[in-house]
């Protein structure tokens, strides 16, 4: 009965303009929330999160093996240029937004791990002149601070990413300063004042309220802390868009189909990067969350981007 | 003409395999000494003590082979509890006052608001649409409960 009055309310939506829309969406259910778009269509906002879940839900096996068959392996310098950028020294605390299998966490780990190493290096050449008591000394307190203290914490809604994620830190052997949290990104279970760094890779897309999510990311940051979100963006060559639009619906839900089985949530994928805000708007909404020093960088003209922001 | 044929070999095949000791019928012969020493012929045969030991020899036989499966799931999650490290960082999302980890239950318990996160395979699962009353105190924010 209700579902029958449903149907013309959401042609009218998809047409016209704010008033009808809050009339439908009075006689739909208050509890739903107000509308919001699920790659082209337009949903509520219970219906886009429960959406969004079940298509990381699905994919969460294939995740890996489908990233880089979509971006041809350029993923993986994308979040390389993004841990260069970080720059994180030992003893730095991340945290890892809808980080689900681990790929920042763990490239955060091996970068950290090898400045480690080279701040022993250089540690060592400098003491030359020791006792062989001092030198065994040194070594001791070394050897249990690989990492020199240096903390991440991956925290991602979808168990289904984090359970794979935590598959790969054991095959990959990655244990120690790395920790897995099932957690909201618009409502972090962290303390105030708690990180060195926040990034979020691919997944502010699909957050609902990316405002939400831009402030408790600003909760959680010390002071001094950096915000670094690495995400699909908007590319202004216009020839090279026309390309990448033709890749994106033609090609990218093909390979969705045929690796994932999964047409749908590729599909998916790239209408909700065609409806994320361009690099301008995410640098403005950003800095309405209380950042400063708010700057993006284009990675491959405009298909990436990431921004980055400081708690000051 | 070659089908008939077929059988009528396939019947002397039986026949002779019969009269030599084939895999085929030694495990039939083993199925009969299996129920003549089985439960049910124990039934039979009047000993229901002695039947009620084999069921129960056979039941915690599977289920101990079936235990080790589930019980390297729960084993994983009971030796691996959270790290206390974690333990610094997590507070409630709802009303982000700090946690208590009970370890008998092995949840995250807010005492204010009477709800606790259950922690899954170590992963602590913050969400509050997962996380469930405890029975003590009322909870204050009904609506959010599940």
């Amino acid at each position: 009965m209700a579902a029958a009055g449903l149907c013309p309310c959401r042609a009218l939506l998809t047409g016209r303009g704010g008033a009808l829309r809050a009339l439908c969406g009075s006689v739909r259910g208050l509890a739903a929330g107000p509308e919001t778009h699920f790659g082209f269509q337009t949903v509520t906002e219970a219906e886009r999160r429960e959406k969004i879940y079940q298509v990381f839900e699905s994919v969460a096996k294939k995740y890996d093996v489908m990233n880089d068959s979509m971006t041809l392996g350029i993923h993986r310098v994308w979040k390389d240029i993004l841990m260069h950028k970080m720059n994180p020294s030992p003893g730095t605390l991340l945290l890892d937004v809808a980080g689900g299998t681990g790929d920042i966490a763990f490239r955060f780990i091996n970068y950290v791990r090898s400045a480690r190493e080279r701040q022993l290096q250089r540690k060592l050449k400098n003491h030359q002149n020791l006792s062989w008591q001092e030198i065994s000394e040194s070594y001791q307190e070394d050897k249990f601070k690989l990492l020199g203290d240096s903390q991440v914490v991956v925290c991602d809604i979808n168990k289904e990413m984090l359970k794979v994620g935590k598959q790969k830190a054991q095959h990959l052997g990655y244990s120690e300063g790395l920790s897995w949290v099932l957690g909201n990104a618009e409502e972090l279970p962290f303390d105030d004042d708690k990180f060195d760094v926040y990034t979020i890779a691919f997944g502010i897309r699909n957050v609902t309220r990316i405002d939400l999510a831009l402030e408790e990311a600003y909760r959680v940051l010390k002071p001094g802390g950096r915000f670094l979100c690495l995400e699909f963006s908007h590319v202004s060559n216009p020839l090279l868009s026309r390309l990448y639009d033709l890749y994106s619906f033609q090609v990218i839900p093909v390979l969705g189909e045929v690796i994932a089985g999964d047409w749908k949530s590729y599909q998916y994928l790239v209408e909700s990067i065609r409806r994320f805000p361009p690099q301008e708007e995410l640098k403005a909404m950003i800095e309405d969350a209380g950042f400063l020093k708010v700057d993006y960088q284009n990675l491959n003209s405009g298909i990436v981007a990431i921004h980055s922001g400081f708690k000051l | 003409m070659a089908p008939r044929g077929k059988e009528g070999g396939e019947r002397n095949r039986s026949a002779r395999t019969a009269a030599r000791p084939g895999p085929a019928w030694r495990a039939h012969r083993r199925r009969r000494e299996a129920r003549r020493t089985g439960a049910a012929a124990m039934l039979r045969r009047g000993g229901r003590c002695a039947a009620a030991l084999l069921l129960r020899r056979a039941a915690s036989g599977g289920g101990q082979s079936q235990g080790q499966h589930p019980g390297q799931g729960q084993g994983s999650a009971r030796p691996q509890p959270l790290e206390p490290s974690l333990l610094r960082f997590l507070v409630c999302p709802l009303s982000k006052r700090p946690l208590r980890y009970e370890e008998a239950t092995n949840e995250l318990i807010n005492e204010e608001l009477g709800i606790a996160y259950p922690i899954i395979d170590g992963i602590p699962n913050m969400v509050p649409e997962a996380a469930r009353t405890t029975q003590k105190k009322p909870p204050a924010e009904g609506s959010k409960q599940p």
